[in-house]
């Protein structure tokens, strides 16, 4: 099959905050995924697609369908591991990472997985047929509309993005496999409510809205013209800034484990958890984490306050929100004023 | 999985008190498992998940949500029966769990039939198996491990009560603690082994510990006096039933163990009654103000201070608070004051939604004192706990859609499969792993061919599937000027806000028209987006005259026109007015207009409710004829509000 063209990610105007929430998470995908927030039409979908082209290359255990890192030894499924102790070591393969669609009409078989029906007829065993979210292993996955998603799904969703991995006790198929993923959502608050626990799993949230200026707007009709024209010339017209931004992901995603974290960040961190009184822990462990990730973006090896004062805007907005029908607004104010203290 | 590695368990900050738990649960499966309620994000899980590292002799074994029957059960040996002919029982969770730990994520969100079957086998040790042509029963002795956050409902008491022991996670207050969190966890992702070495020989230890008392449970002694003390904790804490006992003496025991003693002291039976009786403590009129204070408080004083305080607000005081600290010693006279109400409550449990009619104390708003004195137009949260309970007598209605109050078999290729059954009509749905196992044990003596199966009309199965439908509910409101009055709109909005709150949580959709001046507006159009309606109803103001037959005609015809777009929607009406209605467009006499409309809603059969919020002094009743000419259930606003319960019958005359 011929891959499809795909609208550039460099090419989207403007919507700084979504292209550098998708960024972030490429390049450390434990950051928990993003909820994009928006009204339709404003290249929400767009995005999250586009981004399967700037993707880095990774390493992945040969033939194997969840993908499995082979240097992350404690995180191997049944068959990588049974491999690895068999021959002492494992195939590698290089292999894009890339963005797994879940649409809002899955069915729960096929997105856990579910048994084998061929192989059960023509051999009468049982054989587990892996699902959407064995692809989605070490993978972006995307749920369009993910308030529209069935309860059940949702469920499932929450026990695999809690562990990262996907346990499987259904029609007699017993398997568990690691299925750890970026969740990628988008929803248009208008058409129903997200539920507050898979709310809580994602790391970052942005809110995009249409662009107000003219100029801007105007921007955005012209290239998506141009793009309907020709896609290959425009693609071409994009090559270069598109291979910059993958190569400053990959750099970053080198520089990420070296960049420094001071004492005096964690405090902050948890002052401003303290202050802003969230549920639990994963606010100010996520505003760190996405704050290590911003300096590394940047190429600088030390993380800043002014990194944390950015990562807030991203991490706390969907975390303020303590009861249903609460405005969930982000006081920046109050966490400025602790800055100042600092 | 079993090579995976988790967070380290003494790695963990803080929560001494879950953490302490846990071990009683893992040392003593007869202490009745474990129910660790907490926030998202509090480490719960991280927490449960980190005792694979200090179980030495038995497992973890993990129930997700999307568990089938089967596989809980049990079911036919399928691969084996194909070979051999013969029958065979494949083990299920249940056995697989024996002597090891059930873990439940979510606990709140899982089938409550199967959940019940779950935590009834490790009551009774044992389970009897009686499917697909097989009858066995084996032993299974585990605790049940469950983690839940109550903002997406929580369980009902009966389940509750079968839980040993709850523990609810603590919030961390402290910054260096909390950056200390932060701090583990980076450490942790960047080098899983030297952060698991640096607590290596803690982790060692404790499993050491564990293990030890595991081996000297049985043979921990219980004196008569210890028993009487047990007996003593249980009366005092007005709990149900006698399990309390049991558990409490069991976990007490656990404790005991695990500090390699071989005898009970009073002091194990007060540290086990924090896990054992919190939620057992059965809710009587007023609580202890403080409970910070709990032993030290003699009975004649926390009596005096309940006289003080005011019944109704007490029981929602703080009620984390109350989580944590539990007062052992509770006035007995409390009890003995609500008995009667009490009963009537345990009745209402007894019916088959009664997860729905409960009041539940971690259900409610935090600060809740603080909500109590806002603004007159702003929305009285005084109804915190107000729940709406629909009742179909039988519901043989295939139902589409999604939400969260009603189970119902959904004939859609929606829906969880549940189980599967002997087909009725033409397969659509097949389940194929049933068929399978149907057909397998007669593979010998049927014709070969290429395929392994042979597979006849016979074996064939179906899917069973089950969803849960949420109701629409429209809301009807007078928005009038005589709604203004006396703080009867704050009221009204408060009603509405809890019962908004409710369909939030079991994901109904829900619209709303306010009718005022001189006419009715559908301000909200039917929607799963409960906060938009929450918005709607912020900014609803009140004043003009009260065109009540023209309400009750929009709503009439917002729900004609829904049912012809979506049959298989049955919107409920809820319509708040005080009946003084003084408006109608037509000219006509605005009652008997009203009560003509009203009949109208009867011939359609349309369900609704009418809560009356007239308060004069002089009543007029308007709304309970209306009430009468819709045969809806009518409720005054007063009664509601000691009621905490709006039970809508569904009638189809």
């Amino acid at each position: 099959m011929k891959r499809k063209n795909v609208y550039p990610f460099t090419a989207i105007v403007g919507q700084e905050e979504m292209k550098l929430a998708l960024i972030l998470n490429v390049i450390n995908p434990s950051l928990g995924g993003v909820l994009i927030k928006g009204e339709k039409g404003t290249a929400k979908s767009t995005a999250v697609r586009a981004l399967a082209e700037i993707l880095p290359e990774m390493n992945v255990v040969k033939g194997c369908s969840f993908h499995c890192d082979p240097a992350d030894k404690k995180n191997l499924c049944q068959d990588c591991a049974a491999k690895l102790e068999q021959f002492g070591r494992l195939d590698k393969n290089l292999c894009k990472m890339r963005v797994v669609e879940l649409p809002v009409s899955a069915t729960e078989d096929r997105v856990v997985g579910t048994l084998d029906i061929e192989h059960a007829i023509k051999f009468g065993e049982k054989k587990f047929e892996i699902g959407i979210l064995a692809e989605a292993n070490r993978n972006i996955l995307y749920v369009d509309e993910i308030n529209l998603l069935d309860d059940h799904v949702v469920d499932v969703l929450l026990d695999a993005a809690a562990m990262g991995i996907n346990t499987v006790e259904r029609e007699s198929m017993s398997y568990s496999h690691p299925a750890k993923f970026v969740l990628v959502g988008t929803m248009n608050p208008e058409e129903g409510d997200i539920r507050p626990q898979l709310l809580d799993r994602f790391g970052l949230s942005v809110v995009v809205s249409g662009e107000h200026e003219v100029e801007q707007r105007a921007k955005v009709i012209k290239r998506r013209l141009d793009y309907e024209d020709d896609p290959q010339e425009f693609l071409a017209g994009y090559e270069v800034e598109q291979k910059d931004l993958s190569e400053k992901i990959i750099k970053a995603q080198h520089l990420l484990p070296k960049v420094q974290v001071g004492e005096e960040l964690l405090i902050l961190a948890a002052k401003i958890a303290i202050a802003l009184e969230v549920d639990g822990h994963r606010a100010d462990i996520t505003l760190i984490k996405a704050a290590k990730t911003l300096a590394a973006f940047e190429g600088r090896g030390k993380t800043e306050q002014k990194d944390i004062r950015q990562a807030a805007a991203l991490v706390l907005p969907h975390r303020m929100r303590r009861r249903p029908f609460e405005e969930s607004t982000l006081d920046l104010q109050k966490i400025d004023e602790l800055f100042v203290e600092m | 999985m079993h090579n995976k590695q988790f967070f380290p368990f003494c790695g963990i900050v803080g929560q001494k008190k879950v953490k302490k738990a846990l071990c009683i649960a893992s040392i003593n499966p007869k202490a009745g498992g474990l129910l660790i309620i907490g926030e998202k994000g509090s480490a719960k899980s991280t927490l449960v998940r980190s005792m694979v590292d200090l179980l030495a002799d038995c497992q973890l074994i993990n129930v997700p949500l999307n568990v089938s029957d089967d596989m809980v059960f049990g079911s036919l040996d399928m691969e084996y029966a194909i070979r051999s002919g013969k029958k065979k029982f494949l083990p299920g969770l249940l056995e697989r769990a024996d002597q090891n730990m059930l873990y439940i994520d979510e606990i709140n969100l899982l089938r409550t039939d199967l959940l019940g079957a779950i935590v009834d086998s490790s009551l009774q040790g044992y389970q009897q198996v009686e499917r697909e042509g097989l009858s066995y029963s084996h032993l299974c002795q585990y605790s049940v491990i469950g983690t839940m956050d109550t903002e997406e409902g929580v369980l009902s008491p009966q389940m509750l009560d079968k839980f040993g022991m709850r523990v609810a996670m603590e919030k961390e207050k402290n910054i260096e603690n909390r950056a200390q969190v932060i701090k583990n966890v980076l450490v942790y992702e960047e080098s899983s082994e030297e952060f698991r070495e640096k607590y290596q020989a803690e982790t060692v230890a404790l499993k050491e510990k564990i293990l030890k008392a595991r081996d000297c449970i049985d043979n921990i002694e219980i004196s008569d006096a210890i028993i009487q003390l047990a007996a003593v904790y249980c009366t005092k804490a007005n709990c149900a039933g006698h399990r309390s006992g049991i558990f409490l003496l069991e976990a007490a025991k656990a404790i005991a163990a695990l500090q390699e003693r071989l005898y009970v002291l009073p002091q194990d039976i007060e540290e086990a009654a924090e896990f054992v009786l919190p939620h057992r403590i059965r809710k009587n009129s007023a609580q202890p103000q403080n409970s910070e204070d709990k032993d030290n408080e003699s009975p004649q004083q926390e009596q005096a201070k309940n006289q003080d305080s005011e019944p109704d607000e007490e029981q929602n005081q703080e009620p984390e608070q109350e989580q944590r600290d539990f007062p052992p010693v509770d006035s007995e006279n409390e009890g003995g004051n609500n008995d009667a109400s009490r009963e009537n409550e345990t009745q209402d449990n007894a019916a088959p939604n009664d997860s729905e009619t409960n009041l539940d104390e971690e259900n409610q708003p935090e600060n809740f004192q603080a909500q109590m004195s806002e603004k007159v137009e702003d929305i009285d949260r005084f109804f915190s706990s107000l729940q709406m309970k629909v009742d179909f007598p039988v519901n043989t209605k295939m139902k589409q859609g999604s939400g969260k109050r009603n189970l119902t078999k959904s004939k859609l290729k929606q829906g969880r499969y549940v189980r599967a059954r002997l087909p009725q009509r033409k397969v659509h749905d097949l389940a194929f792993d049933a068929t399978l196992r149907a057909a397998a044990p007669y593979q010998n003596i049927r014709e070969k061919t290429i395929c392994a199966i042979q597979i006849k009309s016979e074996d064939i199965r179906e899917k069973v599937r089950e969803k849960r439908v949420g109701n629409t509910f429209l809301f009807v409101v007078d928005a009038s000027g005589s709604m203004g009055a006396k703080m009867r709109m704050k009221a009204v909005k408060g009603t509405i806000f809890t019962l908004l709150n409710d369909a939030y949580q079991k994901r109904d959709q829900v619209g709303m028209i306010a009718f005022r001046r001189d006419t009715a507006e559908l301000i909200l159009p039917i929607t799963r987006s409960v906060d938009l309606a929450h918005k709607c109803l912020q900014d609803l103001p009140t004043g003009g005259k009260t065109p009540l037959a023209e309400g009750l005609a929009t709503a009439f015809e917002t729900i004609q026109k829904i049912k012809r777009n979506e049959s298989n929607l049955d919107p409920i009406v809820i319509l708040l007015t005080d009946g003084r209605t003084n408006r109608n467009k037509q000219g006509g006499d605005p009652i008997e207009e009203s009560i003509k409309m009203a009949e109208k809603f009867n011939q359609a059969q349309i369900q609704a409710v009418v809560i009356d919020t007239e308060t004069d002094f002089i009543k007029l009743g308007i709304a309970k004829k209306v009430a009468q000419a819709m045969q809806a259930t009518y409720y005054p606003l007063e009664q509601l509000s000691k009621q905490n319960l709006l039970h809508i019958i569904k009638q189809y005359s």
